[in-house]
């Protein structure tokens, strides 16, 4: 799994380095609302990783932070 | 007229620069948020009304916080006694019966996080997480610090971690003392990950994670049978380990399919030493119908296989050290079917409506709705 990530790491940074620049001006899409990682509501996207954090054994990649149980 | 020309571009340029480069600071905002969430056969139903807001202290810091209460009711599966078979109280005479055990309580639960931006327009991230329910206390601090490593701002580096320290109240089982007393465990969580703009309308981000919990990771509500049809059957809180080493990526990626809607994937793996692998596709399609109303919708496949020492059966477990028939460390696939809209009123004031169907391959089916109303200053 090791070997895998750091292989995965420098194929995304080799892949990043033949990439065109994108100039500032030319950004105005990217910066629409749906346009964001995190959604359109953070706060909705939190309350649903606390379901599926409470529901299923898997967890991690949304963020460092976090807490609560979710036993029942 | 070719001077003209030139200030009408040049002010194309920089106001659309200036969108590009505000869109990168939070706006000032209070939201309110109503969450509702229900579980299928009179299962767990949760009310969750939500604060937030966000703060920019000039153009150098924000703040932005929220306050969660959760209303948590209804009954969630385990062994219990059956009482059909006669044995209605824990005297471990009779049958038992995998069946909703019913409970009541409360999640109080805030956040504080603050933005820092450096000269060179670097970030740093750092919060506290706090969570109260009334046998399980939760602390957390986090720092995440992010990077650009190019003058245009396409790529950045980020590099974080958080530590987060329980408290819990957990109950033994055993019908001769029910005694319950206080346990402890602590996580920490180290994640890092490159963003990359791969065009004016598509972006993608990649996360590795490493989670190392320790101490008490048992469900303190989750109950085992041991030495099933035998003169010493009990039932029993479960027992797992007490260490968990688990890791994974995250990888997003974004595009614009036209000028009003866009797409976004992302995928996760993740691994631990509970022997727990699973596997993470969501979608969601964002419609910018105008200027008032955006419509989502979203698809989300989720799998993992079961932990090495789960088993489901009230006959299986005799002297085994750890032992769990919590049907969440089960081999399981799980899919979500999303849809929202959006309302936005003027240029302060927005509305958002969303609802959730959630349907596990173990039985349990749940629906999550949302409202909400978002006030910007």
């Amino acid at each position: 799994m090791q070997i895998t990530t750091i292989a995965l790491v420098a194929f995304l940074l080799m892949g990043c380095s033949m990439i065109e620049e994108v100039k500032p001006w030319e950004k105005e899409n990217l910066a629409k609302p749906i346009m964001q990682f995190e959604g359109l509501h953070p706060e909705v996207t939190k309350f649903e990783s606390h379901v599926y954090f409470s529901k299923e054994a898997s967890r991690g990649g949304s963020g460092v932070a976090g807490g609560g149980c979710g036993c029942n | 007229m070719q001077l003209k020309n030139n200030y009408i571009n040049l002010s194309k340029v920089t106001a659309i620069a200036i969108i590009a480069s505000n869109a990168l600071y939070a706006e000032n905002y209070v939201a309110v948020e109503y969450l509702q969430y229900d579980e299928n056969d009179d299962r767990v139903s949760v009310s969750a009304p939500t604060l937030s807001a966000s703060y920019d202290i000039g153009t150098d810091y924000t703040i932005k916080g929220d306050f969660v209460f959760d209303a948590v009711t209804g009954a969630t599966p385990s062994w219990q006694p059956d009482s059909a078979s006669g044995a209605s109280t824990r005297d471990n005479s009779g049958d038992y019966a995998y069946k909703n055990q019913e409970f009541d309580e409360g999640r109080t639960a805030g956040s504080l996080m603050l933005t820092t931006r450096f000269d060179n327009r670097d970030e740093l991230y750092t919060g506290i997480d706090i969570s109260r329910e009334s046998d399980f206390y939760a602390n957390t601090v986090s720092a995440e610090y992010m990077h650009y490593t190019d003058a245009s701002h396409n790529q950045s580096i980020n590099v974080g971690a958080s530590y987060s320290f329980n408290e819990i109240l957990s109950y033994d089982y055993d019908t001769s003392s029910g005694a319950s007393s206080k346990e402890t465990s602590s996580s920490i969580n180290v994640q890092g990950g490159l963003t990359q703009v791969l065009s004016g309308s598509s972006s993608m981000k990649a996360e590795a994670f490493v989670i190392a919990d320790d101490g008490y990771l048992t469900n303190p509500h989750a109950t085992i049978v041991r030495d099933y049809n035998t003169a010493n059957q009990k039932l029993l809180t479960e027992n797992r380990p007490d260490r968990r080493l688990a890791y994974g990526v995250n990888l997003k990626y974004i595009t614009l399919l036209n000028d009003d809607i866009s797409y976004k994937a992302n995928y996760r793996f993740y691994t631990d030493d509970w022997e727990i692998n699973s596997h993470t596709i969501d979608n969601d399609i964002y419609y910018a119908m105008n200027k008032r109303f955006t419509f989502g919708l979203g698809l989300r496949y989720y799998t993992q296989t079961e932990a090495d020492f789960y088993n489901g059966a009230k006959d299986f477990f005799t002297n085994q050290e750890f032992a769990s028939s919590d049907e969440r460390l089960s081999d399981f696939d799980a899919f979500t079917y999303k849809a929202s809209v959006d309302f936005k009123q003027n240029d302060n004031i927005s509305y958002n409506l969303g609802a959730q169907f959630y349907s596990q391959s173990t039985g349990l089916d749940a629906t999550m709705l949302t409202t909400g109303l978002k006030y910007k200053f």
